[in-house]
């Protein structure tokens, strides 16, 4: 069994090796301008250059999209639960949140930096928007998936609506809430880095705009390179939990 | 012999069709009565109107003298599908039915380690349902019920879905669980044999809208198992007059 795991990792290493080293020598051989495609040995030498610059950028981003996510997460959640037990919810609520997440995001960043400034708060309501719907959405349907012939069996022991939320309808819920918040992740980061290329004075985004602008591209190539990778660790970072939802496949 | 559960003249209606008519019964204590009907006749739904989960319009019912309008602590209801929560291992899913009632008494260790031995369960007290068999997961299902040390067990096609070795393998335990605790037993069943072999009565249920058509003691010897009960010539003849009672020659 690890005899075949380990074939398959070398598999995979050895098929990324090669692509890199196709970028690397085709760069080189057909003579694409470095500053059009570098290649890969001039980007990661500039990750490593940078790499201060690079990690205080990626910091400030880091701290918009925490926030932003956080607050969707405190907000949707609630929200989500609301909407589930209320009709009339069902009904005003719900719809107007549709209808609100209809709006392109990317076209609200605009009027967000002129409402909010070039600071935290616009980036943080940014990487909120993103987040926010998918978690409502993956709440709703956690809740509603709860199953029928386990509300009737807590209604035969006699449970308080408050214990059948939370001993049945919350437990049962969580596997999808945190598929949601899967989801919800990276769009924050998109949504974070979107704030900053409208309107910004630092981050990732800022550093792949200022980069970009003045024809670093081996910079721009390593700020992109920074966000996969933040994306990459905060996808984990909520991937990670599911080991405490275990009885999500029973 | 006293009364536990009576019913006179209930009849239950779903959307304007009666699927209940006028059916009146008398389940004494520590009785173990089996209702028997074929699919669709309405005795699951007879069951849930009885432990207080389903209103009904006509009639009435009883339970110690009291008007049933709610479930009560004092009926374990067993349903058709086990019904464990996954993220609570099979200690926590026993004491489930305790822990949701703060009135409840919780049983002492002993008393537990009794149950869970009864259940052929030990040494099982942490395994979660995903990692049991389905025959154990009602042994589970079953413990639930009778940890709250109710009167009065409800069960509901409780053993449809397990395969015939399984079947029997709990309806013994079920038989000997009974024959310790005296409890009053109602049991919903569409297996003939089943039924005579657990039951000291057995209603028949006609086709919908149910009604009980027939009333059936069953006379045979206590205690009784599986393998010898079946021999008798007895329980042959209760197996044909139920099965030509139900339609089925």
């Amino acid at each position: 069994m690890s005899k075949l795991l380990n074939r398959d990792a070398a598999i995979s290493a050895g098929f990324f090796l090669l692509i890199g080293l196709a970028w690397e020598y085709g760069v080189r051989w057909s003579g694409v301008q470095s500053y059009l495609l570098p290649p890969p040995s001039a980007i990661l030498a500039e990750l490593w250059q940078s790499r201060g610059p690079i990690l205080s950028q990626s910091l400030v981003t880091l701290t918009e999209v925490f926030w932003g996510f956080l607050i969707a997460v405190a907000l949707g959640v609630p929200i989500a639960a609301f909407i589930y037990f209320s009709r009339t919810a069902k009904h005003t609520v719900y719809p107007l949140f549709v209808a609100l997440q209809s709006i392109p995001k990317i076209g609200l960043a605009p009027l967000i930096v002129v409402w909010c400034g070039y600071g935290l708060a616009s980036k943080l309501i940014m990487a909120f928007l993103f987040a926010f719907f998918p978690i409502i959405i993956a709440t709703l349907g956690g809740l509603a998936s709860t199953p029928a012939h386990l509300e009737e069996h807590f209604r035969a022991l006699r449970a308080s609506p408050m214990q059948s939320f939370w001993r049945l309808r919350v437990p049962a819920a969580l596997p999808s809430f945190l598929d949601g918040c899967k989801v919800a992740m990276p769009l924050a980061v998109i949504g974070a880095v979107v704030g900053e290329f409208v309107g910004s004075n630092d981050g990732l985004g800022n550093l792949i705009l200022t980069a970009s602008g003045s024809g670093h591209t081996t910079l721009t190539f390593a700020a992109l390179i920074a966000v996969t990778i933040l994306s990459l660790l905060l996808f984990y970072g909520v991937a990670y939990w599911e080991r405490f939802i275990w009885w999500r496949a029973a | 012999m006293k009364s536990v559960i009576s019913l006179s003249g209930t009849g239950k209606l779903f959307g304007g069709r009666q699927v209940l008519q006028d059916v009146s019964a008398e389940i004494g204590a520590a009785e173990f009565v089996s209702i028997l009907g074929p699919s669709g006749c309405g005795k699951s739904t007879l069951l849930r109107l009885i432990a207080g989960l389903v209103a009904f319009e006509q009639g009435s019912i009883s339970f110690g003298g009291v008007e049933v309008t709610a479930p009560s602590p004092e009926m374990g209801f067993v349903f058709q599908t086990s019904n464990l929560l996954p993220w609570l291992n099979v200690r926590d899913n026993l004491l489930l039915g305790v822990d949701l009632d703060p009135q409840a008494q919780r049983p002492d260790e002993a008393t537990l380690a009794a149950l869970v031995e009864t259940l052929g369960l030990t040494g099982f007290e942490a395994s979660y349902p995903a990692e049991l068999s389905g025959g154990m997961r009602h042994r589970v299902a079953i413990g639930q019920a009778l940890a709250r040390g109710p009167q009065v067990l409800l069960m509901d096609e409780p053993f449809g879905a397990l395969d015939a070795l399984t079947r029997d393998r709990l309806n013994m335990e079920l038989l000997r669980i009974w024959q310790r605790d005296r409890k009053t037993v109602l049991l919903v069943t569409h297996s003939i044999s089943e039924a005579v072999l657990l039951s000291d009565r057995v209603l028949v249920m006609s086709e919908r809208p149910g009604t009980i058509v027939e009333d059936v003691r069953i006379d045979l010897p206590r205690p009784r198992d599986p393998s010898t009960t079946r021999e008798d010539p007895a329980f042959g003849d209760y197996v044909v007059r139920l099965s030509k009672l139900m339609g089925v020659s």
